[in-house]
């Protein structure tokens, strides 16, 4: 078997190099564990965001979340060491197990070219603050340390990893909102390049007291589910979760017999460089993104048949992201449908992007636009087709972008195709 | 594989604890003496007896580089990283000449910012969450030292933060000379940046990963030594500016290496909070990277070796390097966080000044070599250009990176 090769400028651009297919989606959401429930969840056009209990948050402003619910029983036992690994590990490891069956990989990839490309921007926080709470509360003697094991943001890559015996290059993208973009952006290159053969791209994060106090503090949280795009929008929602997709060489992928679910064909990055945590407010970056992703994939932006929107719900977010979308789709912008994945299933930060390419998958696959949760007019200064109520069907749909955004300006987007053997 | 260009190094900016500008590290680096200072324990983080010294930056002037307006605004990573740019453009001639989408930042971090987070928690604590600062929450992501290098330079291609433990800062350059090299960017600011504040060093204290003090109180990192028992850490930040060659030499630009290969690998056998023992998988992919770069183990003239002074760590670089050649004699091995520590870049830094070659002092902490490696690093003295350089670090958790750099 081919082992990991690379150079001194690994990957390509301009869609040249190898196509990339994706072979196997996993996730963990508060829609439940597996693709399975999520994909039934996207179905009723509701929102999974609600009440919560991962953290303490009665002196809080906001009350809401998008909470993953308890593992199925006997979960633990098919884990070794799973009572060991914080939440997030726990998410990335699940939704990879899944990703991985439903590709078809062998149990070990230790004499396979694969590497893993995460997105995360809480890595372990939620027991870290545990760890820390009994630092500061109780004494140096108290505190234990196995809280801090899985502190690295690192850590989820590194799980899904060793879990598979992967052996090429296992890296960690932290750039908060736009993370899982980014890494799949980097595994879609990986595989490109010849790389690897096989990459697990995603994200995992968890609900923690710093974030959830954090973007309370930007008063950016809704006290009710988040609405993204609507009128009467408030802010966003934070999620929980992880989301995993095999990105897979196609020839490497048929002369497995793996039907490929769909394909990667561009990606592109940019950065605001304006502020630490406002969007350039008209859009410029965020569309640059979009145009390169597209470019990336030699299509033009007429060929865009579905927008998974970043759509946090905050007003100004959304704002920018319009801006954004009229800058690269012009008149037809209000006549593209779009999804805001963020209103189902909160904001899951550094693994958004993955949840939300997961998501898009899954609507080339079935060939619908899922609803967007809530049924308020849309802003009608940011005039979309929101699909409402249960999905809507697009027999046609052949091409979807998912955009991410996060703090630091940075500007992710993926460009995905339904899967067409010829 | 298709390259469409040639990526050289053509700035080197360095805040490594207490060595601001390449000139502080390059003494220091000949000194070969480790600044370290007694870590602030007041917070009573620290178990007793542990260990207490770091190379912090403390006292360190960044108010030529950093607006201290601005820098009041800024977490210490995110004031480190853009100091260490502003050195880097300066020497690179690119001062105020950069910016806009053919510009990326791809910056590393193994730790994070610590101290925006501790203060958070801290008033969420005492004063309940609602007095929680905006400020505090937004440079206490990952991303903050690269998105506030983006914003001070405009740099608005990809803005990359890679989280990969000790390997981070290898990979930061692979892959942005990888950005570079595939044409979507003509220049990117590559590097890393740490901070070490007194709550992160009690934790890793409590992993017994630092070095123990001795008969003496002193502690010391002895990469590749019989007596090693652990890395003294640090912070800082180090940035180099990588750029396509032809633009370098069109501007005149003075050129301090040329990449020639990067890749990175892992070893699924290390645990949670340490290393491995996959040396045979590591040595094939170092092997691999070796010939996809056209060259053996033989043309490589120095190695750069990222050995801390850890147990399991250099043990495992060190049978990775044996393995690669195969019995063959090794060239000339530096180890730089003999001389500035672990995290911060100063392994980096000091990587990338010897590829021009400059002064080491004798290794420091070095006295007999373990048996079980049978690794000698540099004895010191002054230092040629190197015609081709292996910088080579594993983390701990399992990740690995090597660049190869060739002397201009």
């Amino acid at each position: 078997m081919k082992k990991a090769t690379a150079g001194p400028a690994a990957p390509e651009s301009g869609g040249a190099g190898r196509r990339v297919v994706v072979t196997g989606l996993g996730a963990v959401t508060a829609a439940g564990w597996g693709v399975g429930p999520l994909n039934d969840w996207l179905q009723t056009g509701r929102t999974a965001i609600g009440p919560f209990t991962r953290i303490d948050h009665h002196l809080q402003r906001t009350h809401v979340a998008g909470e993953v619910p308890p593992p199925p029983a006997g979960q633990a036992r098919l884990f070794a060491r799973w009572r060991r690994y914080s939440n997030t590990d726990r998410f990335a490891l699940f939704a990879a197990v899944e990703a991985a069956a439903a590709a078809r990989l062998p149990a070990s990839l230790h004499d396979r070219a694969s590497g893993v490309f995460f997105g995360s921007s809480t890595g372990g926080l939620f027991e870290s603050e545990q760890f820390y709470s009994q630092l500061v509360g109780h004494s140096t003697d108290v505190a234990n340390r196995s809280f801090l094991a899985s502190h690295h943001l690192s850590a989820p890559a590194e799980a899904v990893a060793r879990q598979f015996g992967v052996s090429g290059p296992v890296e960690t993208l932290s750039s908060a909102c736009a993370s899982a973009g980014l890494a799949i952006e980097q595994a879609l290159r990986s595989v490109r390049s010849g790389e690897v053969d096989i990459a697990f791209a995603g994200g995992a994060d968890c609900l923690a007291l710093t974030t959830y106090s954090g973007f309370n503090a930007l008063r950016a949280m809704d006290a009710q589910p988040c609405r993204p795009f609507r009128a009467d929008r408030q802010g966003m929602s934070l999620g929980e979760g992880g989301a995993v997709l095999v990105l897979e060489d196609l020839e490497h992928a048929l002369a497995r017999g793996v039907t490929p679910l769909a394909e990667v064909l561009g990606a592109g990055s940019t950065c605001d460089a304006t502020h630490m945590t406002a969007p350039h407010e008209a859009g410029q970056f965020a569309a640059e993104a979009m145009r390169s992703a597209i470019a990336d994939a030699g299509l033009t932006a007429g060929d865009i048949g579905y927008i998974n929107a970043h759509a946090t719900g905050t007003p100004l977010n959304d704002a920018a992201e319009y801006a954004a979308m009229r800058l690269v789709f012009g008149e037809r912008t209000s006549d593209v449908p779009v999804e805001a994945t963020k209103s189902v299933l909160g904001h899951l930060l550094g693994a958004a992007g993955a949840v939300e390419a997961v998501v898009t998958v899954l609507g080339l696959m079935h060939r619908v636009v899922h609803p967007t949760a809530g049924d308020g007019p849309c802003d009608p200064a940011t005039p979309l087709t929101l699909v409402s109520g249960r999905p809507r069907a697009v027999p046609d749909l052949r091409y979807a972008i998912s955009s991410s955004l996060g703090f630091g300006g940075a500007n992710a987007a993926v460009l995905l195709g339904r899967w067409m053997p010829t | 594989m298709n390259v469409l260009h040639r990526v050289v190094i053509t700035g080197l900016g360095v805040v490594a604890g207490p060595d601001c500008g390449t000139e502080a590290l390059g003494n220091s680096l000949g000194a070969a003496t480790m600044k370290t200072v007694v870590v602030d324990d007041r917070q009573g983080y620290h178990v007793p007896g542990s260990s207490r010294r770091a190379v912090l930056t403390t006292g360190v002037d960044l108010s030529a580089w950093v607006p201290p307006a601005v820098a009041r605004r800024m977490s210490p990573p995110s004031r480190l990283a853009v100091a260490a740019t502003q050195m880097a453009l300066v020497q690179s001639g690119l001062a105020g000449a950069v910016g806009g989408l053919s510009t990326g930042v791809v910056l590393s971090s193994s730790l994070g910012p610590v101290t925006s987070t501790e203060q958070l928690l801290d008033v969420a604590r005492r004063d309940g969450p609602q007095a929680v600062s905006p400020f505090a929450f937004a440079e206490s992501v990952a991303n903050a030292a690269a998105g506030q290098v983006a914003i001070f330079t405009k740099a608005q291609g990809p803005n990359l933060t890679i989280v990969q433990r000790e390997a981070g800062s290898l990979t930061a350059v692979g892959r942005g000379a990888a950005l570079i090299a595939s044409g979507q960017v003509d220049r990117v600011l590559a590097g890393t940046v740490d901070e070490m504040p007194p709550l992160l060093h009690a934790l890793i204290g409590r992993f017994d990963a630092l070095a123990k003090p001795d008969e003496t109180g002193a502690e010391i990192a002895r990469p590749f030594d019989a007596r090693r028992n652990g890395f003294v850490v640090a912070e800082g930040s180090v940035v180099v500016v990588l750029e396509r060659e032809d633009l370098a030499r069109g501007r005149g630009a003075r050129i301090l290496g040329r990449i020639r290969g990067f890749a990175g690998a892992f070893d699924a056998t290390a645990p949670r909070l340490g290393w491995g023992g996959g040396s045979a998988a590591l040595a094939g992919a170092l092997d691999r990277m070796l010939k996809s770069a056209g060259c053996r183990a033989s043309d490589v003239t120095r190695i750069v070796s990222g050995a801390s002074g850890a147990v399991a760590g250099d043990r495992i670089e060190a049978d990775v390097l044996k393995a690669v050649w195969a019995g063959a004699p090794l060239p000339t091995i530096l180890v730089p966080k003999a001389y500035v520590g672990q995290y911060g870049g100063g392994f980096l830094a000091g990587a990338v000044l010897s590829v021009s070659g400059g002064s080491f002092g004798k290794t420091p902490g070095f006295e007999s070599a373990d048996p079980a490696l049978g690794i000698q690093p540099f004895a010191g003295g002054p230092l040629t250009p190197a015609p081709l350089s292996l910088f080579t670090t594993i983390g701990s958790g399992g990740s690995a990176s090597w660049l190869l750099v060739e002397s201009a």
